[in-house]
């Protein structure tokens, strides 16, 4: 393998990172607030998808737009799912079985109401984007991956914006931190809840429209994604942003390397070996593993 | 408080109310199901009927298995599917090789036994969702390693070449027989140390491990058992279809199948999981028949509503119908 061919893997590996990381920060922040482990989150993604598919194809709406115009249509849809339905189950600092049947029964009716209103045919979101190409003298590089990979990261540092600048944004930290003193400094924990989830599903939304511009899709689509951005967030040690950032690129770059001395059709299965993996060696996540070397230092 | 929440689920043969009634719900009314199930091939209701409640007693065999790791221990599963499928491919290949099939599907048993350790092993040590998230993932990616492995015919699937004469209440009788060690084991499991065990885990781990109790061993061991019993009845349908493959038996709405059952009749309690199975086992035919395209929106929405309105399925609501009918009775009595 010449240098150029590793460069090339190298950055489609990079690019694929910012996607995958817009896709899980979602899911750290329901989880983090919450501690939910949003299982509903695949169907979000399709749901995602298939509304910046419409958009575009109804109304003309350029694909990056329609991922902004996703941020605050999802922002409600998550809010509204919250009251109906996510408000009325107990919490407790684990994960409860009820909290994950639940959205286990969202992502199944969100998933068949896909199946129900668009069919199980594969759809593709296609612009004079999607077939141009970057070149850099060896590397190149397709110009919707590039875009896809600008509008992820912009999302992600506005996110970042809002947690350390605004009072929800303290709230959350404040909240993955330690509930009870989030409380006792005035932390309103349902609202902060309520919030948090609609964010979350926001960014489950864009991220489906972000992936809908790369990949074909259909209503089963989000379920490969979600296992991926479960493996982010275990790998980032489930509430940490940075945690996020870190696990998307390990992902991203086992999943494009793997290619190199694996059949391609094995690829779905890397996602779950490496979470395997991480789980025996890692098992707080690289975030456990940071704050190991400053207990340490 | 988890104590009472454990009772609260426990089946219906708990302290109160009459002893006769008790004794009626827990020894009787088992034996009469049994020996009405033994007797339907003897009827001749025609051999789509007997076909349809093979299913349902492997589903309760598959629905029982789940319970155990996911109701007792409270450990949620959504990779049943994947021992299930290793079940019937174990024991597709074992009856090609020209072993007996009782043999078959103790190898299936035990290659599902095996394969749980390795979900296990490195879940089980952490408290937290790791368990069910990982379950997820394997049940897609063994779905996707058996779609590629060469001597199982990969995706095209996989034939079994079964030399007796098909006989089809002999696979009725075997079901029938499985179905009936599942809840056998059941019983056994929660009247043990290790039932009381997984109760403290579901609980409180912590708590449970400050008692003596180790946490790991015993969602292992039961994690195992399980998933044993669903790998029997994977074999048990094998031997029935002659022909299997990765999206029939390794598919992942086998796995939400398997989960929907005993949550639908009673999560955590002994007969809830059987009365799931014939619910869901009966009516999914007919559903799917019915609404092709919507089937499992309506078993999602049935779970959303359990989850928020009765999450002790079909046995609390039971639980609930007899409660009110005592109290009304009492009431009766004292004027």
């Amino acid at each position: 393998m010449s240098a150029a061919d590793f460069l090339n893997l190298f950055i489609a590996a990079v690019l694929l990172a910012g996607v995958y990381a817009a896709m899980s920060v979602g899911m750290t922040i329901i989880y983090g607030v919450m501690k939910i482990v949003n299982l509903a989150h695949a169907g979000f993604l399709m749901l995602g998808a298939y509304f910046v598919f419409e958009a575009y194809d109804r109304f003309k709406i350029d694909p990056l737009l329609g991922v902004l115009l996703a941020f605050p249509v999802f922002f409600l849809l998550g809010m509204g799912v919250h009251w109906l339905l996510v408000r009325r189950i107990a919490t407790s600092d684990q994960p409860t079985l009820t909290s994950l049947l639940l959205l286990f029964g969202v992502w199944l009716v969100l998933q068949n109401l896909g199946y129900l209103i668009w069919g199980n045919s594969d759809r593709a979101i296609l612009t004079p984007r999607t077939l141009s190409s970057i070149e850099i003298g060896p590397i190149s590089f397709p110009t919707i991956r590039l875009a896809v990979f600008v509008v992820a990261v912009a999302s992600l540092v506005g996110l970042e914006f809002v947690l350390h600048k605004t009072w929800f944004g303290r709230s959350v930290r404040a909240l993955m931190q330690n509930k009870e003193a989030g409380q006792i400094v005035g932390v309103n924990v349902n609202r902060t809840a309520q919030i948090a989830f609609g964010v979350g599903i926001a960014f489950a939304g864009a991220a489906g429209g972000l992936l809908a511009m790369l990949y074909s899709f259909n209503p089963d689509f989000g379920a490969s994604f979600q296992l991926r951005a479960f493996v982010i967030i275990v790998l980032g040690g489930l509430e940490s942003f940075g945690g996020v950032a870190v696990g998307s690129l390990i992902l991203a770059l086992a999943e494009t390397f793997v290619i190199l001395i694996l059949p391609a059709s094995y690829q779905p299965a890397i996602a779950f070996s490496l979470l395997v993996v991480a789980l025996i060696v890692l098992p707080e996540g690289i975030a456990g593993l940071w704050a190991k070397r400053r207990r340490w230092a | 408080m988890g104590q009472e929440a454990a009772v609260g689920v426990k089946d219906g043969g708990g302290n109160a109310g009459s002893s006769s009634v008790s004794r009626f719900v827990s020894v009787v009314a088992p034996l009469l199901l049994l020996a009405s199930l033994a007797a339907v091939p003897l009827v001749g209701p025609g051999p789509n009927i007997v076909r349809l409640l093979f299913m349902t007693l492997t589903l309760v065999t598959a629905s029982v298995g789940w319970n155990l790791i996911g109701g007792f221990a409270g450990q949620i599963s959504f990779g049943f599917a994947v021992f299930y499928g290793l079940g019937a491919y174990t024991t597709a290949l074992s009856i090609n090789g020209g072993i007996p099939p009782a043999i078959a599907f103790l190898l299936g048993a035990v290659v599902a036994a095996v394969a749980s350790l390795l979900i296990g092993l490195p879940t089980f040590r952490l408290k937290g969702p790791y368990f069910a998230i990982a379950t997820i993932g394997v049940s897609e990616a063994v779905r996707v390693v058996m779609m590629n492995v060469p001597f199982t015919g990969g995706a095209s699937g996989y034939r079994i070449i079964d030399k007796t004469r098909f006989v089809q209440s002999h696979h009725y009788y075997t079901a029938l027989v499985l179905a009936a060690l599942a809840v056998g084991i059941s019983i056994l499991v929660r009247r043990s140390k290790l039932g009381l065990a997984l109760t403290a885990i579901r609980e409180d781990q912590d708590a449970a491990s400050d008692l003596g109790v180790n946490p790991f061993i015993a969602k292992l061991a039961v994690h195992a058992l399980a998933a044993a019993l669903a790998a029997a009845a994977g074999g048990v349908y094998a031997r029935y279809s002659l022909f299997i493959d990765p999206d029939g038996v390794f598919a992942f709405r086998n796995g939400i199948a398997i989960l929907l059952m005993p949550i639908i009749g009673g999560v955590g309690t002994i007969w809830g999981p059987v009365i799931g199975a014939f619910v869901y086992g009966l009516i999914h035919e007919e559903v799917v028949a019915n609404f092709p395209q919507a089937h499992l929106l309506i078993f999602g929405s049935l779970l959303i509503l359990i989850i928020l309105f009765e999450p002790g399925g079909v046995m609390g609501l039971l639980q609930k119908f007899l409660r009110f009918v005592r109290a009304r009775s009492s009431v009766g009595s004292h004027s």
